[in-house]
Formats: C-alpha cells, structure tokens, sequence
C-alpha cells in the first residue's frame, strides 16, 4: 500500500515514520460496493478496516425480528475505524458492518497483525494498545448501561423482571 | 529473582527472561489485612497488584448500599490491570477475604516505560488489550441473550431492550 496514503490515515498518526512503513507493507486498499459486507456477524474475528471514504451500517441480528440497526459511520466526517476487536480478540464477531455506498478502505489483515506481534514488533504492540484504549472507553460506557438498566429493573419491582435482573448480575463480565 | 516474580502469570508469559527481569526489578512489596480494601470502585489506584497469596473478592456496587460479588480470586492473580490502561480509577472493589501479601507495579512507572518504547511493557499492555476484548465479546454475548428474551416476552420491555441495544459494543 502507497505509504503517503496511510499517512493521510489519522489512525496511524502515533506511529513513527519507520513503523507506518511496517504497516504499509501489511496494509491492503480494498473497496466494497454498496450492500457489500466488510464484516458479518457471527464470523471469524476480522480484521481491521480505516475508512477513508464513504458510508457504513452497523446491524446486529434480533431472533424473530429484521436486523437491528445500531449505527451509521461516515467517513467523511469523522475517523472511521471497525472491526478492532478482532485483532485482538478470538471471539467471533458480534455485528455486520455493511457498505450503504461505495466504501473505500484501509485493510489491517488480522493474519499479517498476529504474525508482526509474533515477530515482537513494536509497531504491532503500539497499534494494539491504541486499539485497547478505544476498547476501555467502550467497556466504561457499556457498564455504565449495565448498571442502569440493572437499577431500573429493580426499581419497577416487577416479579417476571427478576429473572432478566439477575440474568444481568450473573453474567456480568469483570470489567 | 525479578525474574521469578512474574513466572507463572499470564499477563507476563510472552515476556523473554530479559523483559521479566526488566519489569520484575519495578515491583514493590505490598501486604493486606483480612477485610482490608486493596482496590476501591470509583477512586484513584495507582497500581497493578500480583497476589502472591491469599485470596481476594471482587465486587461492585449495584444498588446504594448493595455489592454484588464478581469473583473470588486466589493466588496467582493480577488485579487492577486494566486501570494501567482505561484511567486512574477503579471499576471494581477489591477487598482481602484474609491476609494478602502481594507485589505492586505503579502505573505511572508502567506508562513512563510505555512511552520510552519498552516492548516489555507494550506485550504486558497487549495482553490487557485482549483480556478486554475477550471481556467485551463475552458481555455483548450475554447482551444479546438477554434481549432476545427481552424479545420472546410479551410485556413491554422496549424500553429496557433499547436501553441496552444503545451502548452495544460492535
């Protein structure tokens, strides 16, 4: 991948010239047209993709219902980044992201990021703590919910609301 | 002897000899009383903790005045490792179930190696990165089962599935 292009990535601004360059060479332009999936839920963990332009959807399957949509990402108003967690992550994914137009993109191959981490290098390490950066904030905001909705629950004082309240405290992950 | 304090622990196992030593040599010495707050939810921490022995419960407060307990941990356990990463206060309590002695890592010792570059600190700091991206992916699982009961229930739950739907990690 032309490496002044990813320099125009924000995404790769804390890394250093050397270690954008690494990236470079992993890196790979892909375009998705409209209604094309740049990720599907329920799938192998993904790689990473840096917007560069266009419009995504992001949809999660109900049982019993169409899908649900969570989000609408466009790139040309702010940095677009999905599919982080799958570089770091083994779980499959969690949500579809779909092209709503002509979708061009930077591709960080999961494959090619597992291997510079098993190769020890730094620039991988660095584009792995940014990502669990993002990731924190995410989880903050998601516990934050959690108990709220937990709160709420209790205070209807509902019998049959038993069940989901505690479904929710059991299941609770560590944060 | 650094080396050997972090031997055994996860969060460390992809360091060389070399990077344990680098970040072994960094811990401090820490010893807690039965009942004693090693970890307090919502207040400033200014460290990771490898519990060499005893046990620890993890909780967090739902209600005012009511804690649910997250997990029992024993020894070998880290706590207040994602702090190193998501800010300077903490999202779980962590109180001694007896005595406790345990090694401690400042946090701002930790991040000044991070900025000079040390790999050490970054495969410790990746190795966080994926306990909460497993961490995530296990709660947006539960997430999803809860609003699909949510769904099957004919009460009116919208509410509450919207609510939840919100802040769904993707």
């Amino acid at each position: 991948m032309n490496e002044d292009r990813q320099r125009n990535v924000d995404f790769f601004q804390f890394l250093s010239d050397e270690e954008r360059a690494e990236f470079a060479e992993a890196a790979e332009l892909v375009v998705f047209a409209p209604g094309e999936n740049l990720i599907e839920e329920k799938a192998e963990p993904s790689s990473l993709f840096v917007l560069t332009s266009g419009k995504v959807e992001v949809c999660k399957r109900i049982p019993g219902h169409d899908d649900r949509l969570l989000a609408v990402l466009d790139a040309t108003n702010e940095r677009t980044v999905v599919g982080e967690r799958g570089l770091l992550t083994d779980s499959r994914t969690s949500a579809t992201v779909r092209a709503q137009v002509e979708v061009e993109a930077v591709k960080i191959p999961r494959k090619k990021f597992q291997a510079m981490i098993r190769e020890g290098r730094p620039a991988a390490y660095k584009l792995a703590y940014c990502i669990s950066r993002t990731l924190t904030q995410r989880l903050r905001r998601l516990d934050e919910q959690v108990v709220e909705t937990i709160r709420e629950l209790d205070h209807r004082r509902e019998t049959d609301l038993d069940a989901f309240r505690d479904k929710l405290m059991t299941e609770w992950s560590l944060l | 002897m650094h080396v050997a304090r972090l031997e055994g622990l996860p969060l460390f196992e992809d360091l060389t000899s070399e990077e344990k030593a680098e970040l072994g040599a960094l811990l401090e010495p820490a010893s807690f009383g039965a009942g004693t707050k090693i970890l307090e939810e919502g207040a400033p921490t200014g460290y990771l903790y490898v519990i060499t022995s005893g046990a620890v419960e993890v909780s967090k407060e739902v209600f005012p005045g009511h804690r649910q307990c997250l997990a029992i941990l024993e020894k070998p356990a880290i706590v207040g490792e994602i702090t190193l990463i998501n800010g300077p206060r903490a999202t779980a309590s962590v109180m001694a179930q007896g005595p406790v002695e345990a090694w401690r890592l400042s946090h701002e010792t930790f991040l000044e190696k991070l900025e000079a570059g040390s790999l050490a600190a970054y495969k410790v700091a990746y190795q966080i990165g994926r306990i909460l991206a497993e961490r995530m992916a296990k709660t947006d699982e539960s997430i999803a089962e809860i609003v699909a009961q949510l769904e099957k229930s004919d009460r009116d739950f919208e509410a509450f599935r919207d609510k939840l739907i919100q802040e769904w990690s993707f």
